[in-house]
């Protein structure tokens, strides 16, 4: 069996490496658009803050792949799938014939379409190289603007922050991680952010970039303007689906497969932040590994495992502040309620959101015991219904609820 | 004892050092971490972890 894997980052790694226990004598080539091989794409802020030399991100030695029989081969962009004939053709015109194919594209950043976008200074990150150059960029100005104030954007503001520079986030939302947090959790965040030396405005609209040639900072509606010499456009990603759809297979917003991970053409699986099951995009670590073992298991025996969708979990840490948002956190659903518990000065914080008298999310701030069993109780959709308000309480005792 | 490193985030558990802070004493082997144990870092469960090497 010749297996194909397109993509080497997370989800792609993974798949490899279950082929490659699963079917030891299957061949697995292993193509990845970037030079480098997997590294740790969580830390590149951690590059750019100075904590991090770059060999340090990488997971794996380069011989990891060779001694498990993988093909890595690195800066390989799959340009087309041939489906009838199983071959993928490379950018250089080569070709390469699979049996089954894992198409683990990943995301690129969006930058949405304003004035000013192209000058020098601006940027996205996602790769490595991206991290470098604004590493580099970094010392060569002294203040930065951060557009988007998402876990990405947060991380790489408190990183530029630490390598020196003045930085201000820009949140076109009303407040800081929309995607995790509600306003009052992120209120508690923001003052944290604050008294690190971060400069934070939400609920502002960029408009464009300034600058004549290099950019100089960013022009807000209403005329505002906030000065920076880096400007870092962390405002999204987009699945890489372009591969997929010229092949003709189902897309969408990503690639769509079911819960074998299969896409419309049986020989064909896709994983990670490229893909959408169910109607949704992940887009975080967790359940792109957690697909691409699924797919890798299919891939080498069809239907031998299935995938129910993962419960989504951030931890973001914030000078010694832990901030965990689990599940369905912003409890947008139908008929849920929202129990909260919030100390401003203290910066305490604390949220369940319950459907059907069962926890779905949570927001939780500085608080990990409770956070791990209310963890198990979403997981395991234990009916809390009987407890109410008591759930915030501090005297009672969550963990009975497991047993 | 063999080191385990979380997939997400790179965090290495360590069987020497533990994870005092989850209630994981020094010394004890990954195998006996228990299954509701997650990455101090990042909180991805025990099955994000592989072993090193």
């Amino acid at each position: 069996m010749r297996y194909a894997i397109v993509g080497s980052g997370v989800a792609g790694t993974t798949a490899a490496q279950t082929i490659a226990r699963a079917d030891p004598s299957g061949e697995i080539d292993l193509f990845g658009g970037e030079a480098y091989p997997y590294y740790r794409r969580p830390q590149l802020w951690a590059l750019i803050a100075g904590e991090l030399e770059q060999d340090a991100l990488y997971y794996r030695p380069v011989d990891w792949y060779a001694k498990r029989g993988i093909r890595l081969r690195l800066g390989s962009n799959v340009a087309a799938i041939d489906r009838d004939g199983h071959r993928l053709t490379m950018d250089d015109g080569s070709t390469s014939a699979y049996d089954r194919v894992l198409l683990a594209t990943g995301a690129r950043p969006f930058v949405p379409p304003i004035a000013g976008v192209q000058k020098e200074g601006v940027f996205a990150l996602r790769t490595l190289d991206d991290a470098l150059a604004i590493k580099a960029y970094a010392q060569e100005v002294e203040s930065a603007v951060v557009v988007g104030g998402g876990l990405l954007g947060l991380e790489t503001a408190r990183a530029l922050n630490a390598a020196g520079l003045e930085v201000t986030v820009v949140e076109f939302y009303t407040h800081l991680l929309p995607r995790q947090l509600d306003v009052e959790g992120a209120a508690v965040l923001q003052a944290l952010l604050e008294e690190q030396g971060l400069r934070i405005i939400t609920g502002a609209r960029t408009e464009a970039v300034m600058g004549n040639g290099r950019a100089s900072g960013i022009k807000l509606q209403g005329d505002v303007q906030v000065g920076g010499g880096l400007i870092l456009f962390s405002t999204g990603v987009r699945c890489e689906v372009a591969l997929a759809k010229a092949a003709g297979l189902q897309t969408n917003r990503g690639i769509i497969v079911d819960s074998h991970l299969e896409t419309s053409d049986e020989d064909i699986f896709a994983a990670g932040d490229s893909t959408e099951f169910r109607g949704r995009v992940y887009g975080i670590i967790p359940p792109a590994i957690e697909q691409a073992r699924v797919a890798a298991a299919n891939m080498v025996d069809p239907g031998s495992a299935s995938y129910a969708g993962s419960v989504p979990l951030t931890i973001l840490k914030v000078a010694g502040a832990e901030l965990t948002s689990i599940g369905d956190s912003l409890g947008q659903g139908e008929d849920v309620v929202a129990l909260r518990h919030m100390d401003l000065p203290a910066r305490h914080y604390r949220k369940l959101v319950l459907q059907h008298g069962r926890i779905i999310g949570a927001i939780l701030l500085n608080d990990r015991d409770r956070a791990k069993i209310v963890r198990q109780l979403i997981e395991r959709g234990v009916d809390v219904s009987a407890r109410g308000e008591q759930l915030l309480d501090d005297r009672f005792d969550l963990g009975s609820l497991l047993h | 004892m063999e080191k385990q490193e979380c997939m997400v985030c790179g965090y290495i558990y360590d069987p020497a050092v533990g994870d005092p802070d989850s209630g994981i004493e020094p010394g004890t082997p990954w195998e006996a971490v228990p299954d509701d144990w997650y990455c101090p870092d990042c909180g991805a469960d025990k099955s994000m972890f592989e072993k090193i090497g």
